[in-house]
């Protein structure tokens, strides 16, 4: 009996001293809960992004719009009415149209009679993977649109925009991160590999480059976009930016890192065994905080989305038919958005999820990534 | 006494050397922007109905000393910056210091009050998430610290607009009322920004406060865990007197030490939730200068009074930290 308490004592013992960083971060990761409810809100979000046009009846842009329901309300689907009880979803046929009677204003009018089925996988708005076009949806209405979120002022259904707006943002963010993590690894890394002068120098800029507040200096690079740039060109300075930016926070931890650790025993071993700087800093003091700084890379990362979507709403990022939360909230401070039009903020929800979620996952990776967790508590 | 001057001189140096540095990015940042003021300013007599030539603006740069080399206009840039001047925006036409002058106080207050708002609420309250072992107010603070990110001010900003607009029908923008926005300053002046103020500096205090609570937080708890802790419990002190005397007073330094990127971080918010709130007399000023007209001496002159505020602000704290801190203090004395 007490045979196999030790033995499983021992495999377990076993498998911790031999289990890999990452199963190690993994093990720890699965114990928090809010973490891991946080990874699977973030990963059906980012998933219900990359199958945006799937997932979505209508093409987010100025093509897929509907002329007849401009600044609509959001159509929720109904099972039964005041008509009778239908096993298929339905919403009702919207019509807009102007005269004398409404003294030439455009009225909208709800026809309750004439009911609009849902469908599942209908064809509409084509839209491409990979080079092949498709043009099935997951779901839409026999007849007209369907807007689960409503209409913007041109008409575009703000339920496809959201999504797509997803992953936008992701895109921007990943750029940004990337670009940033770049920057920080060979500023962050020379400044901490060979210390002395290089280091005060590196470091004296480092800190000037923080002490300027981002979001200010980031309006006066983004106002040299020349109008005459295309939206994709736009996308992708903007996320260059975000990346210039966003080095110097990141670029600090890596040098203090570097600074701890290049005075332990195995650099030294290395180079006496006639390592050169470069293997030195590849093989073994890269792979020594690797976890750390893919972390500090989730951290980072709503802190991106977050700064494009500022820029974008006050104009000065992205612009249409580029779809992001910025680019879809430009005009709601206008008091008839804010008065009647209330479902231009349904994006907002899905945003801050998606931030939220991020948190979560990076908080919790960084407590599973600390090697000393567990012997703290 | 000698080695204190000694080090604050020191501080001021750097202090110095870090605007010195930043001055030198932000005018050459502005330097990138196409066109020049002189092309701006001949634009404006196009406008008016003149005719102009390709001489007319070599004349106009000549006259505006932008003809001059790249480090020597810097020079004098940086020169006139420290003295406060920063000649005349390009397109407003006006003195840039007279412009700005209210108006940057003003946002700075605003900004200064946000901080002090954030801390005011943070450290008693992230003192008590930290020694209470209540599980609902420990998750709850944790919940409105996320909220503070996931939830950014501009977002705030618009929500509580959409707020007391379906609610009262006043979307509560502006700095002042109508009567007032021009009036010289009086008792009933100052009541009626007061009693418009506390929305900015709400919702810019807003995620300043999440971010502090959760610093306070990780701070003490790292500190109640020392032995110096245990070893005063030991001989008797408990409570409050406990808690304010030892560990909160080691968890003081680094609250001071960052409050200068604090203050970055409210600056970040400042334009964005300006324009939401139709703050003219603040930061929205930059954006008009910077998305509307492409004016880069206002734009350089406003990056660089908010990086000098940080900066003085990183340099008050490095004093007050040396002479209340004693481990520092003792540093520098030796």
């Amino acid at each position: 009996m007490s045979d196999t308490v030790i033995s499983q004592d021992q495999k377990d013992k076993e498998a911790y001293f031999t289990a890999g960083q990452g199963q190690l971060i993994w093990t720890r990761f699965k114990k928090q809960k809010a973490a891991m409810v946080g990874a699977m809100v973030l990963a059906v979000l980012i998933l219900s992004g990359l199958f945006a046009p799937f997932l979505t009846p209508y093409d987010p842009t100025i093509a897929g719009r509907d002329k007849e329901y401009l600044n609509g309300e959001p159509q929720i689907p109904k099972f039964w009415d005041e008509n009778g009880f239908s096993a298929r979803p339905f919403v009702y046929t919207y019509e807009r149209q102007r005269s004398i009677k409404t003294n030439f204003r455009w009225q909208t009018t709800i026809d309750r009679e004439a009911r609009r089925y849902v469908v599942l996988l209908p064809k509409g708005d084509k839209y491409s993977y990979f080079g092949i076009e498709f043009e099935t949806h997951l779901f839409g209405v026999d007849k007209g649109y369907i807007h689960l979120f409503g209409t913007d002022s041109t008409g575009k259904d703000i339920f496809s925009r959201t999504f797509h707006a997803i992953n936008t943002s992701m895109a921007v963010g990943t750029i940004g991160v990337v670009i940033a993590f770049f920057m920080a690894l060979m500023i962050g890394g020379v400044s901490g590999y060979y210390g002395g002068w290089i280091d005060s120098i590196l470091q004296m800029i480092t800190d000037a480059v923080r002490t300027i507040p981002t979001i200010p200096l980031f309006m006066a690079l983004a106002a040299f976009i020349p109008a005459e740039w295309s939206a994709e060109e736009r996308f992708f300075f903007i996320s260059l930016l975000l990346g210039f930016i966003g080095w110097p926070t990141l670029a600090r931890r890596v040098r203090t890192h570097l600074l701890a650790e290049r005075s332990q025993e195995y650099v030294l071993a290395a180079q006496l065994c006639g390592a050169s700087s470069g293997h030195v800093i590849r093989k073994h003091l890269l792979p020594s905080f690797t976890s750390y700084i893919i972390v500090d890379l989730i951290i980072s990362f709503p802190y991106m989305v977050l700064s494009e979507t500022a820029l974008s709403f006050i104009g000065l990022g992205l612009k249409d038919p580029v779809n992001s939360l910025g680019v879809m909230l430009q005009n709601v401070t206008s008091a008839d958005v804010l008065l009647n039009y209330q479902w231009y903020f349904i994006p907002v929800l899905f945003f801050i999820t998606l931030v939220l979620a991020f948190v979560f996952v990076g908080d919790g990776l960084r407590d599973a990534a600390d090697p000393y967790a567990d012997t703290k508590k | 006494m000698a080695k204190f001057a000694h080090f604050v001189v020191l501080r001021a140096l750097l202090a110095f050397f870090t605007l010195v540095v930043v001055s030198f990015i932000v005018f050459s940042l502005m330097e990138l922007v196409p066109g020049d003021c002189a092309e701006r300013y001949v634009a404006f007599k196009n406008s008016a109905g003149a005719a102009i030539s390709i001489e007319d603006i070599e004349v106009e740069r000549v006259r505006l000393g932008l003809d001059r080399p790249y480090i020597e206009r810097w020079g004098k840039w940086i020169f006139n910056a420290f003295q406060g001047e920063f000649g005349d925006s390009c397109i407003l036409r006006l003195n840039i210091s007279q412009l700005l002058g209210q108006k940057f106080w003003l946002s700075l207050g605003i900004c200064l009050s946000a901080l002090a708002l954030a801390y005011a609420i943070a450290i008693p309250v992230g003192i008590i998430a930290a020694t209470s072992r209540n599980p609902y107010l420990n998750n709850g603070l944790r919940l409105v610290s996320y909220m503070g990110l996931a939830l950014p001010n501009f977002l705030l900003a618009l929500m509580i607009m959409l707020f007391s607009t379906v609610m009262f029908g006043d979307s509560l923008t502006g700095l002042f009322s109508k009567e007032f926005r021009d009036a010289p300053w009086d008792y009933a002046r100052v009541m009626d920004f007061l009693s418009r103020a506390w929305l900015p500096v709400f919702i810019l205090g807003w995620s300043a406060t999440a971010f502090a609570i959760q610093t306070v937080r990780a701070l003490m708890s790292d500190e109640i865990g020392k032995l110096y802790v245990t070893a005063a419990a030991a001989r008797g002190v408990t409570g409050r007197k406990l808690l304010m005397r030892y560990p909160a007073r080691h968890a003081l330094s680094p609250i001071i030490n960052s409050l200068g990127f604090d203050l970055n971080r409210i600056f970040n918010e400042l334009p964005i939730v300006a324009l939401i709130l139709t703050l003219t007399e603040a930061g929205s000023l930059l954006i008009e200068a910077l998305a509307r007209s492409n004016d880069q001496q206002l734009a350089g002159a406003i990056i660089f009074f908010l990086t000098a505020s940080i900066v003085t602000i990183n340099f008050i704290t490095d004093i007050i930290l040396a002479l209340t801190d004693p481990r520092i203090r003792s540093s520098i004395l030796g």
